[in-house]
């Protein structure tokens, strides 16, 4: 199930390249004509904009990025590893290994404490765990602490905290122990607009310092501004 | 390091939902005690049981079958189809290698429970259950012709106290009209309960039985031709026949020998039983009853474990965006249905713990008043290795009922894409 040597091998290694993506289509239905979706090259560091109208296949992007789908035709490579070339087992663990995610909304897992939300990424990846310094308590502490969440909620269940706090905690389970990329889907819909711009702010930032690319998706232009890349997805089918 | 994560968020999320899993543990700890409950009495009413005689090599009757014998004399239940004579019953005690025997004479009854006659060998060499020699729990054995000891039981439920006269009946049913009303009888002793037959009888002397009779021999008293006690104090009476006798073996080698001879013997026909043998035989036609219990409790688990699994499916409604976090931030599907199977083995052994607590505190807590009451002996023990067993099939029951929710939970994730709550 897991592949230590296989991730290990591919962190050690610094990558150039967040996302490659060549040709990539899907479809739901085998009848329909497949989703064609727009060639994608971002460097490591660099954060992308993705926007489109619903339908245009921004879930089923990022499921294909995440390797939670496999694609019809095309290549996927996240941090020069073709990812649908490894088996399930392994494709979950570099998910764990690379990845981080944030939802549009129910990010959290409700019987776990505000840390311990946190810290999850670390009990699934032995490489994450090494990444956090000095401890992993001590790393999500920091990341909390950046993220604006006041101490005495540290220990306390997610479920009594508000939307904007649950999407930066969700944030710092994001972002703990530097992952390559993350994978962020509408995740300030929910929030006015104050909070989404400090979230996007706090988060980008958090990200720069750790050398973590964000592939962001909203349908909210506005927050364009803040990418040095954006594409748009249009839902094209041949 | 993955066991250490599955185990972390099975118990936190078993603790989350406590108030509803708490039931369900509360069911399956009720059955799980009710399980082991009967199981242990089980064990400990058959030992009990069998040996309501012990010590007692083999009892010797007029010829019947081993039951009939073994339910008259031991049981106090139906009645001997004849007598051994006196005499037989002599040359039966002359036999050096017979130990000790207790002459048995059945046939009368007070308010419902058998008169037993018998002599000083009862007390001194009848045993049951490990090996206990028969107590009294007040006053002495009879001496006097007219002295009656009574069974534990029978003073309990009669409220009979030392140096009460009592009146006893002809004929062996729970109602007589005639009774022995010109020879009451002086309690002068109680027995200390037993939880066996002996405690349901009265016992009075081979002399007594003989005293009482005279002037009965039609079946009816004649008046003036019974004894009154002053007229009984003086002759002496020795009677024409016993209903049975228990044997004690010095040499227990000879048992089978001894046995047939006496089945062989030549001056009457006689029967000679080894009470193990036939107690077992009887505990065999009652076993099929209480494996029929224990069968039911096997299905009241069965069911509570069904119910089990109806909570944590309907609970896997509400897990659908816990496992989109789970499965987005890397769990594999295996993890994921491994927490079912995790929750589902923890409560069930939560329910072993809490049910050998329940039944230990409940057993130690029953016994003195069961002891006390019943006279029936169930002491704390160690669980034996089939007990031992019973209890491990319930995680295992467990673990196998737990694969129907993990196995949808494995297939469904599996299918689940980025961020997808799965749909019911």
């Amino acid at each position: 199930m897991t592949s230590k040597t296989d991730s290990t091998s591919n962190s050690s290694r610094s990558t150039e390249t967040a996302i490659e993506v060549s040709g990539l289509g899907f479809s739901w239905d085998p009848v329909q004509a497949p989703l064609r979706f727009p060639d994608i090259a971002l460097k490591r560091g660099d954060h992308l904009f993705l926007h489109g109208p619903s339908g245009s296949g921004k879930s089923t992007l990022l499921s294909l990025l995440a390797g939670m789908l496999r694609p019809d035709t095309g290549s996927v490579r996240i941090l020069d590893t073709d990812i649908h070339q490894l088996g399930a087992g392994v494709r979950d663990q570099f998910r764990a290994d690379h990845m981080g995610v944030i939802f549009q909304q129910f990010n959290l897992v409700p019987y776990l404490s505000t840390r311990a939300n946190v810290t999850l990424p670390c009990g699934l990846s032995e490489l994450r765990k090494k990444r956090t310094e000095p401890t992993v308590a001590d790393e999500a502490e920091r990341l909390l602490a950046a993220l604006s969440i006041p101490e005495d909620h540290w220990q306390r269940k997610v479920t009594r905290l508000s939307i904007g706090q649950q999407q930066r905690i969700a944030a710092g389970r994001a972002l703990i122990g530097a992952p390559g990329l993350i994978l962020a889907d509408e995740p300030t819909s929910a929030l006015d607009a104050d909070n989404r711009d400090r979230f996007l702010e706090l988060l980008l930032n958090l990200a720069h310092r750790h050398n973590t690319s964000v592939l962001f998706v909203s349908h909210d232009q506005s927050l364009a501004r803040h990418f040095g890349n954006q594409l748009e997805l249009r839902g094209d089918r041949t | 390091m993955k066991a250490r994560l599955a185990l972390t968020l099975a118990m936190a999320s078993l603790w989350y939902r406590k108030k509803v899993l708490a039931l369900v543990c509360l069911t399956l700890t009720l059955s799980v005690s009710l399980l082991l409950g009967i199981q242990y009495l089980r064990t400990e009413v058959k030992q009990s049981f069998t040996s309501t005689i012990s010590g007692t090599d083999l009892i010797v009757g007029a010829r019947s079958g081993q039951l009939n014998l073994l339910l008259y004399t031991v049981f106090h239940i139906g009645d001997a189809t004849n007598n051994v004579r006196w005499s037989t019953y002599q040359s039966l005690k002359e036999d050096t290698r017979l130990e000790w025997l207790i002459p048995i004479s059945l046939g009368d009854s007070y308010r419902g429970n058998r008169v037993v006659a018998t002599d000083e060998n009862f007390l001194q060499h009848f045993r049951y259950g490990r090996d206990l020699p028969l107590e009294l729990a007040e006053g002495q054995w009879f001496e006097g012709v007219f002295d009656v000891v009574l069974g534990a039981g029978v003073a309990r439920s009669l409220a009979h106290q030392v140096g009460e006269e009592i009146v006893l009946s002809h004929g062996g049913g729970r109602t007589s009209f005639s009774n022995h009303e010109d020879t009451p009888f002086t309690v002068t002793g109680i027995l200390a309960p037993t939880g066996t037959p002996v405690d349901q009888a009265v016992y009075i002397g081979l002399d007594g039985m003989e005293a009482m009779h005279v002037g009965w021999e039609s079946g009816v008293a004649i008046p003036g031709r019974t004894l009154t006690r002053e007229q009984a104090e003086d002759r002496n009476f020795t009677p024409d026949a016993i209903t049975a006798a228990f044997v004690g073996i010095e040499r227990q080698v000879l048992t089978f020998r001894i046995q047939r001879e006496i089945n062989q013997f030549s001056g009457e026909p006689l029967s000679a039983i080894l009470p193990g043998v036939a107690l077992s035989e009887l505990w065999r036609l009652m076993g099929q009853f209480e494996r029929a219990l224990l069968g039911i409790t096997g299905f009241v688990v069965i069911t509570s474990l069904i119910g089990l699994i109806a909570v944590l499916l309907t609970l896997q409604a509400q897990r659908a965006h816990e496992i989109a976090v789970l499965r987005a931030t890397g769990a594999s599907p295996a993890l994921i249905a491994s927490l079912y199977i995790i929750e589902c083995v923890a409560l069930a052994l939560a329910a072993c713990v809490l049910a050998l607590v329940i039944g230990m505190a409940g057993l130690s807590l029953a016994s003195p008043w069961l002891l006390a009451n019943y006279g029936l002996q169930i002491a704390l023990r160690p669980l034996t290795a089939t007990e031992w067993a019973l209890l491990a099939a319930v995680p295992v029951a467990a673990f196998m009922v737990a694969l129907i929710p993990a196995f949808g939970t494995w297939r469904q994730s599996r299918r689940l894409g980025f961020g997808e709550a799965a749909d019911q």
